[in-house]
């Protein structure tokens, strides 16, 4: 009898506690309100707002969601207001991928808008390509991939580095030290670099990669100490950056005489390195803060009066900003009725669009056409800019790789 | 049959069902839903598997990721094979001519699967034999499993050309088994693993239940007075850990199929002590209580998230501190304390108070 | 020659970082047996203190050290009082739970501040290198090393030279005889756990113009320092200072002859054998169980 009722107590707390916590409603089930589709467009934004790369991406999310607004306040699109859904990925690929699944298929958003580093958009490349939707990707990346469901905005390597690399051989030497993170981005950007180098006649004395977070770089201090190269060229990333840039300083090894050259370094990094420690190094990108157009200065400052005076703007937040507009134009350009990924996809390539950098136009790649600029940071925190390109470049995610190419058909092998 | 096993068996059966019944329905049937609650089903078993070796020997292995992890990859590695004409893309990118040998056989499903479930136990394996032969225990386990764990998920990301390194292994076909193409949406899908999953406990409560389970509790419970029975201790915790990394394989290669990609972030330190959190939720004494945990924990994570986009962290932490400082025996915990209670009161009421003092049950320690 | 001698200097850096993160943690571990997995946020926050300290009231970092030694040392003292007291007498849990203290504070910190890195500048009169030969050395790297040895001594002193000292001494080897002896071993306990909160505090600090702070810095130093404690031997001093400067000095010589990733994993293969040969730790201290 005992034993019985002992069995059928066990029995219901066990369905209390596992289903208990299945079925507590509102909390643990509860989906989003339901909004009917057709009166707004949902659109995901997956940018990590904790974790270790909630550093940059946290800017990413907020200068997207300012353009959100801006254009709802304008009125939205055909009158349809965009319904941003946040997902706070967590700094994990993981869950990067899993809440991707969650944005693409259960939230039904027509673009998710997302990601700072090379291995969540991997992450998440599966995921778009087999729901069919549209990742608009702002960041610089390394190159060689050529999906159809990605908006590439940021810097492929032949934008960050053609006018930059001819540029420091000529004004500095022809001994390059190159130091990056240890992944797939920095080894890209070498490989290109490397060649370029071949062609103009310089070397690498090093090339060393440290772990992601690693941030002791005495090693690596004393080791360009004892090669003395011309140039240091850089894809340290995050908070690496900011550890090398500083210890780098502190060895008193001079700017003037060996200057570090980064792709990755931003005014967010820039920010926490500090004016002094910056200054006189160099960086290569399509967009700086303090870069003059009457575009920028609306962007600054719609940004500094809407997230603090303090906030600083810098080249992937530029993108995750005019990604959104971009994509509002293509929206714009195609009948309301007939939403889909080819639509979407149709109507965007080609839209030019003023951004801040300058004017932006989306190749059939999907590849964006910037404006690479050099720039020198000063002991303020801010870049100067030295001298950016005559003309739009276009993007040549393959240009490393000989016989290569991304084209609107996808990638061709000559 | 023992009065214990039949409560394990009938939470069993219990648990079956809601899984197996009401999950699916509750969730409408719903391929979306249903796969994201796949996810939380294979992580049950790592979650398990650490029950096995923490909650029943009392081994306390920080290092259950790197075992999950070669499960990952296994799994991961065939299906990149299959998707991918010749070598896969990321090798060609890192100037690799040809196939490394060890990426062979996984070819085949068959080598893989057993790969997957082989590997993992065998470099447990070695791991144990190494420790407990020199009669380690307690925080040193701990500290050289953890050791091993950050040591190995370097390796990968190091040897980028072999493992894809920081990026892991994306792009994967999806799984052929016997002819049936998975589709990961499907509600076959989540029976299978809602299947591994309960194989699983299965497995967990034979191993708990026979008299191999008597001799490890007897281990955690005082290694020396065991030794000094005869048995040989190392050998039992060297199965024991094996056993439980062969399932963190099992259980690694279960998540791969569900996210279809596999990175090293499965083998860092946090993801380990997400593990260790898991179980110590659902409560490591049990092995179902563990799984439920694993199940729970993800469920609450993703909810709150939803919820409180900016300071879901911040509860799952002061929740996690609760549990920890109020119910240190977990769900399972709570569960059995209950029973005990009103075990009790019937007790007092039937029979004199006396005499069910004398039955109370010794309490558990909380660690070893 | 010289790259040898310049990596020596880096090993001693390195060390001597490690060390200072090190040894609250091998304080408090080595009385309590509390393994402190919040430690690495105790840095965290202290990297904050500094930065807090400067940004609103213009302190350099030497300045700030000592309000930062007491300002985290009362968090640490509060974390003791509320939540690790209660669960001495399960050692493994205090692993879960300091992990989950480690969280909350990581959150509270971004939620407060903000996840984005901020700047600390260094000590003015620190600036600048010595120079021998072709050996480069950072003053204020030197300034760390000579801390740390400084506060190792001062802790040493404090162990060994004072009435709290013996009073914790004799927690440690028995906590009921001393209590009935009419020592406080709760309040013995608390300041204990605050003093080594307190110079996780100061490690903070000091690190902050070397590295980049931001919430999440704590999560990689803690896993080091936890190393650092096990290598050098249950509640031994010199154990953790000799296994910073080992792991510090091989950190660096391996980075010089592979890179710094396989270096790390081969630093870690000798913490695994020398575990597995000496488990007790390098110098395993004279307390009984």
């Amino acid at each position: 009898m005992k034993r019985r009722e002992f069995l059928s107590r066990v029995s219901a707390l066990g369905v209390a506690g596992s289903a208990g916590a299945l079925s507590a409603p509102a909390l643990l089930l509860g989906t989003r309100p339901a909004h009917a589709l057709g009166d707004d467009i949902p659109v995901g934004l997956l940018f990590s707002l904790t974790g270790s790369v909630a550093v940059v991406e946290h800017t990413l999310h907020d200068a997207a969601l300012m353009a959100i607004d801006e254009i709802n306040a304008q009125g939205g699109i055909h009158g349809r207001m965009l319904r941003p859904i946040v997902e706070d990925p967590a700094s994990d690929p993981a869950t990067y991928a899993d809440r991707a699944r969650r944005l693409m298929i259960r939230d039904k958003c027509v673009s998710v808008f997302g990601s700072y580093t090379s291995a969540s958009r991997q992450a998440v490349l599966p995921v778009v390509e087999q729901r069919n939707n549209l990742y608009w990707y702002p960041t610089l990346y390394e190159g060689r991939e050529c999906s159809r469901n990605i908006m590439y905005g940021g810097a492929v390597p032949n934008q960050q580095q053609d006018n930059m690399i001819a540029w420091a051989v000529e004004n500095f030497g022809p001994r390059f030290y190159l130091i990056g993170n240890n992944y797939v981005y920095p080894k890209e950007e070498n490989n290109y670099c490397k060649k370029l180098l071949s062609e103009l006649g310089g070397e690498v004395v090093h090339e060393e990669y440290v772990p992601l977070g690693h941030s002791d770089f005495s090693s690596a201090i004393n080791r360009i100490r004892a090669e003395k190269p011309d140039v240091i060229f850089a894809t340290v990333v995050g908070d690496s950056d900011v550890a090398f840039a500083r210890q780098y300083h502190a060895a008193e090894l001079d700017p003037e005489k060996m200057p570090v050259i980064s792709l990755t370094r931003s005014e967010v990094e820039v920010k926490a390195i500090g004016g002094e420690a910056a200054a006189g190094h160099f960086s290569s990108a399509p967009y700086f803060m303090n870069h003059a157009s009457a575009e920028n200065e609306r962007f600054v400052e719609a940004y500094k009066s809407r997230y603090g005076g303090d906030q600083v703007t810098h080249f992937v937040s530029e993108a995750a900003y005019f990604q959104v507009y971009q994509f509002k134009a293509a929206m714009e350009a195609l009948d309301p009725k007939n939403v889909t990924t080819e639509t979407i996809r149709a109507a965007a390539v080609g839209t030019k669009l003023m951004a801040p950098q300058g004017e932006v136009l989306i190749d059939e790649n999907l590849h964006t056409h910037l404006w690479p600029k050099v720039a020198q940071w000063q002991a303020d925190g801010q870049a100067q800019v030295l001298f950016g390109t005559e003309e739009r470049v276009a993007p040549k995610p393959y240009a490393a790789y000989d016989g290569q190419s991304c084209t609107g058909a996808g990638l061709v092998e000559a | 049959m023992t009065k214990k096993l039949k409560y394990d068996l009938v939470a069993y059966a219990l648990f079956a069902a809601v899984i197996f019944l009401a999950v699916p329905a509750y969730l409408n049937f719903e391929g979306y839903e249903l796969n994201t609650f796949a996810r939380y089903l294979s992580l049950g078993i790592v979650s398990l598997a650490l029950a096995l070796s923490w909650g029943t020997a009392g081994i306390l292995n920080l290092g259950q990721a790197a075992t999950f992890g070669m499960g990952s990859y296994a799994m991961a590695m065939h299906l990149k094979l299959k998707s991918s004409q010749g070598l896969p893309d990321f090798m060609s990118w890192n100037n690799v001519e040809e196939l490394p040998w060890f990426w062979v056989p996984f070819h085949s499903l068959s080598f893989t699967l057993l790969a997957g479930l082989l590997i993992p136990a065998s470099i447990g394996g070695i791991i144990a034999i190494f420790m407990f032969r020199a009669r380690i225990s307690g925080v040193f386990v701990a500290v050289i499993t953890l050791a091993f764990l950050v040591a190995f998920q370097l390796l990968v990301i190091e040897q980028q050309g072999y493992t894809g390194g920081q990026n892991g292994l994306t792009g994967l076909a999806p799984l052929t088994l016997l002819g049936w193409t998975v589709d990961i949406y499907s509600l076959s899908f989540y029976y299978l693993i809602a299947a591994c999953l309960f194989v699983a406990i299965m497995i967990g409560i034979y191993l708990v239940h026979s008299k191999f389970g008597l001799i490890l509790r007897a281990i955690r419970e005082d290694a020396d007075r065991t030794r000094f029975f005869g048995y040989n201790v190392a050998s039992y915790e060297t199965a024991a850990f094996c056993i439980s990394a062969a399932l963190a394989g099992w259980s690694g290669m279960l998540y791969t199929l569900v996210l279809e990609f596999a990175s090293p972030t499965y083998m860092s330190v946090s993801f380990s002590l997400a593990i260790v959190i898991w179980c110590a939720v659902g409560g490591r004494e049990s092995i179902i209580a563990a799984a439920i945990g694993a199940i729970v924990v993800n469920l609450l994570e993703v909810r709150l998230s939803d919820v409180f986009v900016e300071g879901w962290n911040l509860i799952l932490g002061v929740t996690f501190v609760l549990i920890v400082m109020f119910m240190p025996r977990g769900l399972h915990g709570v569960v059995a304390g209950a029973n005990d209670w009103i075990a009790r009161r019937k007790d007092s009421r039937v029979s004199n108070a006396k005499h069910s003092n004398l039955k109370s049950r010794p309490e558990i320690k909380g660690g070893q | 020659m010289d790259v040898l001698f310049n990596q020596l200097f880096s090993g001693l850096s390195m060390a001597s970082i490690l060390l200072i993160i090190a040894l609250g943690l091998a304080i408090i571990y080595g009385s309590m047996g509390v393994i402190n997995l919040a430690h690495g946020e105790l840095v965290m926050l202290g990297a904050y203190a500094t930065w807090a300290l400067q940004h609103f009231f213009g302190f350099s970092i030497l300045l700030a050290l000592p309000f930062v030694f007491v300002a985290v040392g009362a968090v640490g003292w509060l974390i003791e009082k509320i939540i690790v007291q209660r669960l001495y007498s399960r050692p493994l849990d205090t692993i879960l739970a300091t992990w989950g203290i480690g969280i909350i504070l990581q959150q509270i910190v971004r939620i407060a501040i903000g996840p984005e890195s901020r700047f600390v500048s260094g000590p003015e009169i620190l600036r600048g290198n010595i120079q021998i030969g072709n050996v480069y050395m950072s003053n204020y790297r030197i300034f760390v090393i000579v801390l740390s040895i400084a506060i190792l001594g001062a802790t040493w002193a404090i162990m060994t030279r004072t009435e709290f000292g013996t009073k914790l001494r004799a927690v440690i080897q028995n906590r009921s005889i001393s209590e009935c002896y009419g020592i406080e071993s709760e309040r013995i306990y608390s300041l204990t756990f605050a003093y080594g909160a307190g110079l996780a505090g100061v490690a903070g600090a000091l690190i902050t113009p070397l590295f980049s702070t931001i919430p999440t810095m704590g999560t990689g130093l803690v896993v080091n320092a936890f190393l650092v404690v096990i290598v050098g031997g249950l509640g031994s001093l010199f154990g953790t200072a000799l296994a910073a400067v080992l792991i510090g000095q091989a950190t660096a010589l391996f980075s010089i002859v592979m890179n710094d990733t396989l270096g790390r994993i081969a630093v870690l293969i000798c913490i695994i054998l020398l575990i597995r040969l000496r488990p007790r730790g390098l110098f395993p201290g004279k307390t009984r169980n």
